[in-house]
């Protein structure tokens, strides 16, 4: 089991992410049924820390099996079914989804190095990253466990809420952003492709005409993103770091927007 | 409705009763909200998603101002929300006391049903004529537009049919799976008959390059990719606003689909005179030339003032058509479907 000091390693970076979690709209989970434990989260943190233990033990089972007995006896597959098992599963997506990303990312690294017959030292290598995707999330949802507590998280909700102002339509598009990182992380395009789409119909088609009184050439540049440069990402090869770039590339451009909107709405006339 | 909400919107229409609304509205470019009495009782509006946070803008103002309105609000797209008032009638519930969408499409699919009340003829009658319904209140406008790009076109090359366009050799911008495009397309399927229409789109679709949305069509005309676009007119508007030495003016059509004004509307589910007050909140010059100035929308009742950079709406031709029947959008996507622009 990892030491306390893996999940401490994080913290900082944990109490980040939860602060941008609370402005966040938790939603449900695209991976099956929630759970009432995910508003609850203080309650299971033994639970999710064992799973955590559980699942650290079971992925390095199955690379000791790949190193004494080869790819055909370490069943690669069994890593997404161990992580889909676990409620820490639901714990994390619903309340942090970057970190969530990561650790499906991880899982995919290992398996596919282990499918391509890498050298043991090479799956070593992804596994590790595996694990510290996995602490950082228990860490996160320690937290957000934390925030939670003190009333400060909004309860995650079994329907996605129609975000009601423009600032809040930019937060929201950005939690549809890491969603789709995610998406591609567990190796669906498609479903991070139509979550682009949906986003941009849906979300950013509300708010850029008020954007582009603002600044023409900010919603040119995210009018790009959405429908060329993350698109095309996602059809090719990409890595998920390269994709969790552009999506990160265009999280800070929503941040840009969403202070002109806010200073334009704090200038604009009354309606009486 | 409960008791006492009946009781005080009766006071409510007794005052109403004293005022000549409609001849008032055309003399002052409007009702004032302050001839309107305060809105009084719990109301349920269904709201079709639209113009980023300005219609949530208008809600709140009317809710500031009534005090003693509980006012509770649904969203999501304004189909979906259609299609949920009509299966909320059918299994016999009604949750909705009002329903503002955002294209007028939706609005016939609901009065189609039957579920619409009549309007009071002093409140339809303060609309511009041909837009005067008597089950739903058109709130502000769209036009569709030409927007052209100034440096590779003078308007004097611009056809003023849209029809003629097929046949002309300028490049065009369309987004064909936007919503407006093909309620424009529904509009002359209607006009001109289904055959016309498919040749146009077959012709068109030679010299077109596709865009994700019309905002996305009208800064391309900007950048100069192609010579014009079929869009919104609100796109180019704001646009300017925010590029003032934008590439990019506005032509219009006549008397075509090509210069369809479409609408959001407004519809009475329920009964009593909380909801057709509340309607009228809406109507007032306050609220019309806020989303003019704010969202760039066209007022649609008499007297109030387009949006800057918008010539008047009696300037412009726009076809005769019932709204409502833009709601039959299916024939409309089987055609594009067929010539495969979708």
């Amino acid at each position: 089991m990892q030491p306390l000091s893996g999940v401490r390693k994080y913290r900082g970076l944990g109490l980040a992410l939860a602060f941008l979690t609370m402005l966040a709209t938790s939603q449900a989970s695209a991976n099956g049924e929630i759970g009432a434990h995910v508003n609850n989260l203080k309650e299971h943190l033994d639970q999710y820390t064992e799973e955590v233990s559980w699942l650290v033990g079971k992925f390095g089972g199955v690379v000791d099996t790949y190193e004494k007995q080869g790819k055909e006896a370490a069943h690669s597959d069994s890593m997404i079914e161990y992580w889909e098992e676990v409620d820490f599963h639901a714990a994390i997506e619903t309340h942090y989804v970057p970190v969530y990303a990561k650790i499906w990312q991880g899982i995919f690294g290992v398996k596919q190095a282990i499918d391509n017959g890498a050298s043991i030292a090479k799956v070593r290598e992804e596994q590790a990253k595996l694990d510290r995707a996995l602490w950082q999330a228990l860490g996160a949802v320690k937290l957000a466990a934390q925030y939670q507590q003190k009333g400060l998280l909004a309860k995650v909700q079994t329907t996605a809420a129609e975000p009601t102002t423009a600032p809040e339509t930019l937060e929201d598009i950005k939690h549809r952003l890491d969603r789709v990182v995610a998406k591609y992380a567990e190796q669906l395009p498609e479903a991070a492709t139509t979550i682009v789409h949906d986003t941009y119909l849906q979300r950013f088609e509300g708010v850029e005409g008020a954007l582009i009184e603002q600044d023409a050439d900010l919603v040119e540049d995210l009018e790009k993103d959405f429908n060329v440069t993350l698109p095309k990402a996602l059809e090719g090869q990409a890595s998920v770091d390269d994709v969790r770039k552009v999506v990160e590339a265009m999280q800070a451009k929503l941040d840009r927007a969403k202070a002109l909107l806010v200073k334009a709405e704090n200038n604009r006339k009354d309606v009486f | 409705m409960q008791r006492r909400t009946f009781l005080q919107s009766l006071a409510a229409a007794g005052a109403l009763g004293t005022l000549p609304l409609a001849a008032s509205a055309v003399a002052n470019g409007g009702v004032s909200v302050e001839q309107l009495p305060p809105l009084e009782g719990d109301i349920t509006l269904y709201l079709g998603r639209g113009e980023g946070g300005l219609y949530e803008n208008v809600l709140d103002a009317i809710r500031k101002r009534n005090p003693g309105l509980d006012l509770k609000v649904r969203r999501g797209s304004t189909a979906a929300l259609a299609n949920s008032i009509v299966a909320e009638a059918k299994a016999g519930v009604r949750r909705a006391d009002i329903f503002w969408a955002v294209d007028s499409g939706a609005i016939g699919l609901v009065t189609e049903a039957g579920l619409a009340r009549t309007l009071p003829a002093d409140l339809t009658g303060q609309l511009k004529a041909g837009f005067q319904y008597p089950q739903w209140a058109p709130v502000t406008g769209r036009i569709r537009t030409l927007p052209y790009n100034t440096k590779r076109l003078s308007p004097g090359q611009i056809p003023d049919s849209i029809m003629a366009l097929a046949d002309s050799d300028l490049s065009i911008g369309w987004a064909p799976a936007y919503a407006s495009f093909q309620s424009f397309v529904t509009a002359m399927r209607l006009l001109e008959g289904e055959r016309a229409t498919a040749d146009w789109l077959r012709a068109v679709s030679k010299h077109a390059k596709g865009y994700a949305g019309e905002l996305g069509v009208v800064m391309a005309v900007e950048r100069g990719e192609v010579d014009l676009g079929f869009a919104n007119h609100y796109y180019t508007l704001r646009l300017k606003s925010g590029k003032p030495d934008a590439n990019v003016d506005l032509a219009f059509t006549r008397n075509d689909a090509g210069c369809l004004v479409n609408a959001s509307g407004i519809m009475a589910l329920s009964e009593g005179d909380l909801p057709i007050n509340f309607i009228r909140y809406l109507l007032t010059r306050e609220v019309q030339s806020y989303l003019a100035s704010e969202a760039y929308e066209v007022p649609l009742v008499d007297g109030v003032a387009p949006p800057r950079g918008l010539p008047s709406l009696d300037t412009i031709s726009p076809p005769k058509i019932d709204l409502t029947q833009l709601a039959d959008m299916r024939p409309t996507l089987d055609l594009m479907r067929s010539v495969g622009v979708l």
